[in-house]
């Protein structure tokens, strides 16, 4: 039991918090928001701190670090509403690197670790909102070449991405695939999302496709995990940011000639917010250190930690917007977009009421963390 | 970073189980994880058992008798008493005096006082709330005035829990009315069989008796029974609750109660409804996230850092959790929920509660008896304000 950073968890934390508060500033975002949602300058420069290759084995160019590294850097990023997909990184390189055949492996692991090429998770479909066993893409092979048909929506920059991790039918049984952008059959139609980042619809023709595993429910649930683990850590980090802004702003405004702090009645909504905010880091935690449980232990901890975040995101963003008064449904003032942030990732890998449907499916007659 | 406990923790925990398991009696466990209602002696006798093993104590160091447990042992011996089924250890003794007289008594106070609440013999009680004094506890009025070698005792606490079985109170008294009310406070060690003290029970909405006014009629109080100097005993109240942390959550509690919530729910046909199911649900993560919560907390104190100034959301979410459960398990039974049958909590009691289901009979008592939860210890808006202190400076 213990809840304490290593030496090199705390370096790593203040790396990436010093990139984000000298090189991402909330200029240098609003012109990427401006630009379409991503900028491949940016993400090559946490190539250049390692991040693209945190769960990289060192043999393939990377860090080879775990979880808890994932969640140190999520957090940081998150407190800057960073845009660029770091968390997708992280999902198909630890897909690909647990999943796929060595030479797969090869071909894509250091290049993504070098952030040369950027590979997403293509999983979602118009019919299966968050269900992962759902799945009408179909995958047919013809002399040892595989093709996928299929539409795959809201892709993290689908549009910019080297390579796809797809899900697809094969024979009856769900297969995961990777599907390069520039393979034939490949189109895209771009878009930004709520939060300013950038988005796609991936249409699939017939496209040429590699196979990662033919197990590909177990691995898409793993890669779902992995990015419920990494949302819920950026999302603490967007929540102790939101907090603080509005801690500062309360401190600050002065309404019937005295700080707005100073009233009960926005104390308490503050208070209120931290315990939603320390309740989400801790289930935050949970998550990070059940991702190697065994499969259903692990699927049921994310479950409970993802409805806990989706619970805190939804309150402390639109406690914020409140306690700010109408500033903060200007564009112009920075909390709306953390609001907007943590309205997308609570509807990202599954939205609350869904966590919920899965915490009570899942539920045994004891409870508790180690449950 | 690691989720789980070392293997001399497990060990510990094993060892703690076994213990529990071979010395805690079948008829308080089962009363217990019935919540039917427990007598003094019930409660006195695991005290008892505790004492005689040298845990009532548990969590005094070695010089004082106690096991020197680390906080994560402490917080495994309370969950495994909780989970067992371990009536609830009175807290006012070993828990609350006890560490106030190690830290500020002196040597022959703690000679005279400790062995008593180490064993489980005397029973203390808590003299801090006055009708007047509630939240605001530093307004209280009940007077020790200074003749010779003794304190006169004149006022009346409330809310006393358990005060009727007390032997000996630990109250807060003032002993000046200069400067902030807060200096003129003392704390007094005052024998319950004084002539003067007047003790009536207060019945509460449940039909129970578990809180009592204690009123002081020119008691005379001995001035060694003085704990460190006169006027500060608030400092001394203070230190008291700095050093209730994370058992104020309850959390070990919480998951047993959780467990028989669903027992419950599923008795009742109610576990497959998905909008009753999904209440559950909902708690089931409540409990989880508290727990994960005070492991943070446990985990601060072991290592020394990261240390986190959360009690206050302990005691809200704590409580609230508590309140919560015993609401479900009482909508679970619904109407058969109803019947007022005060002798059907009484184990071995031998007539037919309405729908044949015993267990039903105590649940809306529960229910009503939890809304003190958020009350006591400081309710939770003043909690509130102390969390938003510490945010917002």
């Amino acid at each position: 039991m213990d809840f304490d950073f290593s030496d090199d968890q705390e370096q790593l934390r203040d790396a990436v918090r010093k990139w984000v508060d000298k090189g991402y500033d909330f200029e240098r975002r609003r012109a990427i928001v401006a630009a379409g949602g991503f900028d491949r300058a940016a993400y090559a420069e946490l190539a250049e701190l390692g991040l693209t290759g945190l769960y990289v084995s060192e043999d393939n160019g990377g860090m080879g670090m775990g979880p808890t590294e994932a969640m140190v850097t999520m957090e940081e990023l998150g407190r800057g509403i960073v845009l660029e997909p770091l968390s997708q990184t992280l999902i198909t390189s630890a897909t690909l690197q647990t999943h796929a055949p060595a030479a797969l492996q090869a071909a894509w692991l250091p290049r993504m670790a070098s952030g040369e090429a950027i590979v997403v998770l293509a999983h979602q479909e118009r019919a299966a909102r968050y269900q992962l066993n759902r799945c009408t893409a179909q995958a047919s092979e013809s002399g040892g070449a595989w093709t996928v048909t299929g539409t795959k929506s809201v892709v993290a920059v689908g549009d910019q991405a080297d390579a796809f991790v797809v899900p697809a039918m094969a024979n009856g049984q769900l297969a995961l695939f990777l599907v390069e952008r520039s393979a034939n059959g490949v189109s895209t139609q771009a878009y930004v999302t709520q939060d300013g980042s950038r988005a796609a619809e991936v249409v699939l023709s017939k496209a040429q496709a590699q196979l990662i595993t033919l197990n590909g429910l177990v691995a898409l649930e793993e890669a779902v995990d992995i990015g419920i683990a990494s949302v819920c850590a950026e999302a603490v980090g967007v929540m102790d940011k939101t907090l603080a802004i509005t801690v500062d702003y309360l401190n600050t405004r002065k309404q019937f000639g005295v700080v707005i702090a100073s009233f009960q009645a926005l104390r308490h909504r503050v208070s209120d917010m931290k315990m939603q905010l320390e309740l989400a880091r801790s289930m935050s935690y949970y998550a990070t250190l059940k991702l190697h449980a065994p499969a259903e232990e692990r699927r049921r901890a994310m479950a409970r930690a993802k409805y806990q975040l989706g619970v805190s995101m939804r309150f402390i963003g639109q406690q914020a917007v409140q306690l700010h008064g109408g500033i903060a449904v200007t564009d112009e003032y920075i909390v709306s977009h953390y609001f907007k942030k943590l309205t997308q990732l609570d509807m990202t890998f599954g939205d609350t009421l869904h966590q919920l449907g899965e915490v009570s499916a899942r539920m045994q007659e004891t409870a508790g963390v180690f449950a | 970073m690691d989720l789980a406990f070392t293997p001399e923790e497990l060990a510990f925990r094993d060892e703690v189980r076994t213990w529990v398991k071979a010395n805690l009696p079948t008829e308080l466990s089962t009363k217990v994880h019935n919540a039917m209602r427990l007598t003094r002696d019930d409660m006195q006798s695991w005290a008892k058992i505790l004492g005689k093993k040298g845990w009532l104590g548990y969590g005094w160091p070695k010089q004082f008798g106690g096991p020197g447990w680390t906080a994560i042992q402490k917080h495994l011996f309370e969950e495994e008493c909780a989970l067992a089924g371990a009536p609830r250890i009175i807290p006012f003794g070993p828990v609350m005096v006890a560490p106030v007289i190690m830290a500020f008594g002196n040597a022959e106070q703690q000679q005279r006082f400790l062995p008593g609440i180490a064993s489980g013999e005397v029973w203390w009680s808590q003299g801090y709330s006055e009708p007047g004094s509630g939240s605001d506890l530093a307004s209280l009025k009940t007077r020790a005035e200074r003749q010779g070698d003794k304190y006169i005792v004149n006022g009346q606490k409330t809310w006393t829990t358990l005060g009727q079985y007390g032997e000996w109170i630990f109250c807060l008294v003032r002993t000046s009315t200069e400067g902030k009310p807060q200096t003129g406070i003392s704390f007094l060690l005052i024998d319950m069989k004084s002539p003067g003290i007047t003790v009536r029970p207060i019945k509460l909405l449940d039909g129970e008796c578990e809180v009592n006014e204690v009123w002081f009629d020119n008691v005379e109080v001995p001035a060694e029974n003085l704990i460190g100097e006169e006027n500060k005993g608030w400092n001394y109240a203070k230190h008291l609750l700095a050093h209730e942390r994370t058992n104020i959550a309850d959390v070990n509690r919480a998951k047993r109660e959780l467990e028989r919530l669903k027992r419950i729910a599923k008795a009742e046909g109610v576990y497959d409804d998905l909008r009753f199911r999904d209440e559950i649900a909902k708690l089931e993560v409540d409990v989880v996230a508290l727990e994960m919560l005070v492991l943070r907390v446990l985990s601060a104190e072991k290592s020394g850092k990261n240390s986190l100034d959360i009690a206050g959301l302990l005691k809200i979410k704590g409580s609230e959790i508590q309140q919560r459960y015993t609401e479900l398990m009482m909508q679970a039974a619904g109407p058969f929920a109803l019947p007022y049958i005060f002798e059907a909590m009484e184990a071995g009691w031998q007539g037919n509660f309405p729908g044949g289901t015993l267990a039903n009979a105590p649940l809306a008592a529960n229910y009503f008896n939890m809304r003190k939860t958020t009350i006591y210890g400081g309710s939770n808006e003043v909690q509130r304000n102390i969390v938003a202190q510490t945010v917002l400076g």
